[in-house]
């Protein structure tokens, strides 16, 4: 089950217009339909043409492998974990799952009194519909959907008295992202972090998260 | 984001303290560390329902020891 909690703009890029979006508290069988009979198929598309070029590894999408409806499945009755989707023009353009454990996930950068260990929204995971990402789709189609959800996820942390902090490992190719579009603080390799590499830890504290849903940008 | 629903709560001196001391030490109000908690249990109780043990381990010797459920 989702609920309708917002209705933004993404920007189109074909036409650079504004065009209304919705952000929905919930992941539903309409956005995992969406998502499996449309996100899928493009993601495989830029597979087997990765493979065709005989591209190395490092450039294959690495969120491919990840499956909404298990996550969906794992999460939906959990209080730890919230999923968020954003829609428009009938597609499912994103989807988050955050947690809200303080235990498990505590912040690590110093709060203005330089306490460490406080709440904070985790970004699980985070995924715009390949046609948004350019490594699929050439242009894209709508820019600003990753920079929706970190607000989404932001305003969460305010709801839940964590002040606006988030924090996140990142992939490798999403780190750009995270470092100079969102511009969280790069806390670097996370060797705690289970896997087979380390992934690179982001964080936004109090007033940087304030300063991106105010600004756009901290 | 989500509708909320009021209850009234009746600790004793000891848990009350506990209670002030975590809100103070994290930096939320008494009823977000109540909420903490009942996440935390959750997510503990679903994973032992499964059949799952709980495990702490010491950061600095990897030492393992389960957590023991009341």
């Amino acid at each position: 089950m989702s609920s309708l909690i917002a209705t933004i703009k993404l920007r189109e890029v074909a036409t650079n217009q504004a065009i209304q979006a919705q952000v929905f508290d919930g992941i539903d069988q309409t956005h995992l339909s969406n998502w499996k009979t449309k996100w899928v198929p493009v993601v495989q598309a830029t597979e087997a043409r990765l493979l065709a070029q005989g591209a190395p590894a490092s450039v294959y999408p690495q969120s491919a492998h990840w499956d909404w409806n298990k996550k969906t499945t794992a999460f939906q009755n959990l209080l730890s974990y919230r999923m968020f989707a954003v829609t428009c023009a009938h597609d499912t353009q994103g989807l988050m799952a955050v947690a809200t454990d303080v235990v498990m996930h505590p912040s690590r950068l110093p709060d203005d009194k330089g306490r460490r260990a406080l709440g904070l929204v985790y970004i699980d995971f985070l995924e715009a519909a390949p046609w948004n990402r350019p490594e699929h789709v050439q242009p894209p189609r709508y820019r600003g959907v990753g920079s929706v959800l970190i607000a989404t996820a932001i305003q969460l942390s305010l709801d839940e008295g964590f002040k606006g902090r988030i924090g996140l490992h990142s992939l490798p190719q999403s780190e750009d992202f995270y470092r100079n579009i969102v511009r969280m603080n790069d806390l670097g390799p996370d060797t705690s972090y289970p896997g087979s590499f380390p992934l690179r830890y982001f964080e936004f504290t109090t007033a940087e998260a304030q300063a991106f849903i105010q600004g756009g940008k901290p | 984001m989500s509708t909320k629903r009021t209850m009234t709560l009746n600790l004793t001196d000891a848990e009350m303290a506990v209670l002030e001391a975590m809100a103070e030490a994290k930096d939320l109000t008494k009823t977000g560390v109540l909420r903490q908690a009942l996440r935390l249990y959750q997510l503990i109780d679903v994973r032992i329902a499964r059949g799952e043990k709980i495990f702490v381990e010491n950061g600095l010797t990897k030492e393992k020891a389960e957590l023991a459920i009341l």
